[in-house]
């Protein structure tokens, strides 16, 4: 989860995820790289180094067209790299379907017999000493680690979106749609996210909290909850 | 001054890819690869059973309770 003065990205927890942390480094140098040199031309223009009154000068005209196509080119190419790798089709190990209501999810999984399970947020008059206020749920969603999951998404009432930034994802859910996303959870641990389209008054009060554990605990857990 | 913003120019063109190109470095090895290396790090030893138990223990999961 973020902590109260985080400014950068969570610390990725599937494939994916990963490379979208360094493309943001990547495209940060780029930002940064301009963003200095337009502060150093500002500060040669507002203490006079540089000025003109030029009308007419065909090379800068080249350089400042070429140099801004070959920055555009560089942050493309890295986008649609990892743009066509979360567009993969994989076997996915498991099928999770999230169904956003107001204000809950509930999940489904349908690779089982009856798994299914509503999952509200816990109140904070109600939240054990050291959870996180807003963010823990009564059901977390339980995954295997190191399997990919293919999440199917959707909506039972008006526009959700199930999100968990550490995994790096997000997906609409939409009435009457559904919509595919998969990940791969790297590492064990307890992934937090929250709904991320507005849909009334409880919006910020239904989070999301993936768990991934060894696949012998998710099968012992799967067998004892469907039971 | 014959030839000064010319000459400025020359200079100051230089200077700006320098601060430019310096800023993006500086990212680049202050931030950018000392990032990638902790994750290659991270999981080059990375045991799941080991990091499992060790959660579960201090009563992170609801799927695997302490005892």
């Amino acid at each position: 989860m973020a902590n109260h003065s985080q400014l950068t990205l969570q610390d990725a927890a599937s494939p994916i995820m990963e490379e979208l942390v360094q493309f943001h480094d990547h495209a940060m140098m780029v930002a940064l790289a301009i963003c200095s040199l337009v502060l150093y031309l500002l500060t040669l223009v507002l203490s006079e180094k540089l000025s003109s009154s030029t009308v007419d000068a065909q090379a800068i005209e080249l350089v400042w067209t070429i140099l801004p196509a070959a920055v555009l080119i560089a942050l493309a190419l890295p986008s649609l790299r990892i743009l066509y790798l979360m567009d993969e089709v994989n076997e996915p190990d498991l099928t999770l379907k999230a169904i956003g209501h107001q204000w809950y999810w509930s999940y489904e999984y349908t690779d089982f017999k009856d798994l299914t399970f509503d999952s509200y947020m816990t109140p904070t008059t109600d939240l054990p000493l050291g959870h996180f206020r807003l963010l823990e749920v009564d059901h977390r969603v339980i995954v295997p680690t190191e399997s990919t999951v293919r999440v199917i998404v959707t909506a039972d009432d008006v526009l959700h979106s199930w999100a968990v930034p550490s995994l790096g994802v997000k997906t609409d859910a939409i009435p009457g749609r559904l919509n595919q996303t998969s990940f791969l959870a790297n590492r064990v641990g307890v992934f937090y996210g929250q709904c991320s389209e507005i849909c009334g008054a409880n919006h910020s009060f239904m989070p999301i909290v993936v768990e991934s554990v060894p696949l012998a605990n998710f099968e012992s857990w799967s067998s004892l909850t469907s039971s | 001054m014959r030839g000064l913003l010319a000459k400025r120019m020359k200079f100051h063109l230089l200077g700006a890819f320098l601060v430019s190109t310096g800023a993006a470095a500086i990212f680049k090895f202050a931030v950018a690869e000392p990032r990638k290396r902790a994750y290659a790090e991270y999981y080059k030893h990375y045991d799941p059973m080991k990091d499992f138990k060790a959660m579960k223990a201090a009563g992170v999961f609801e799927s695997a309770p302490p005892k």
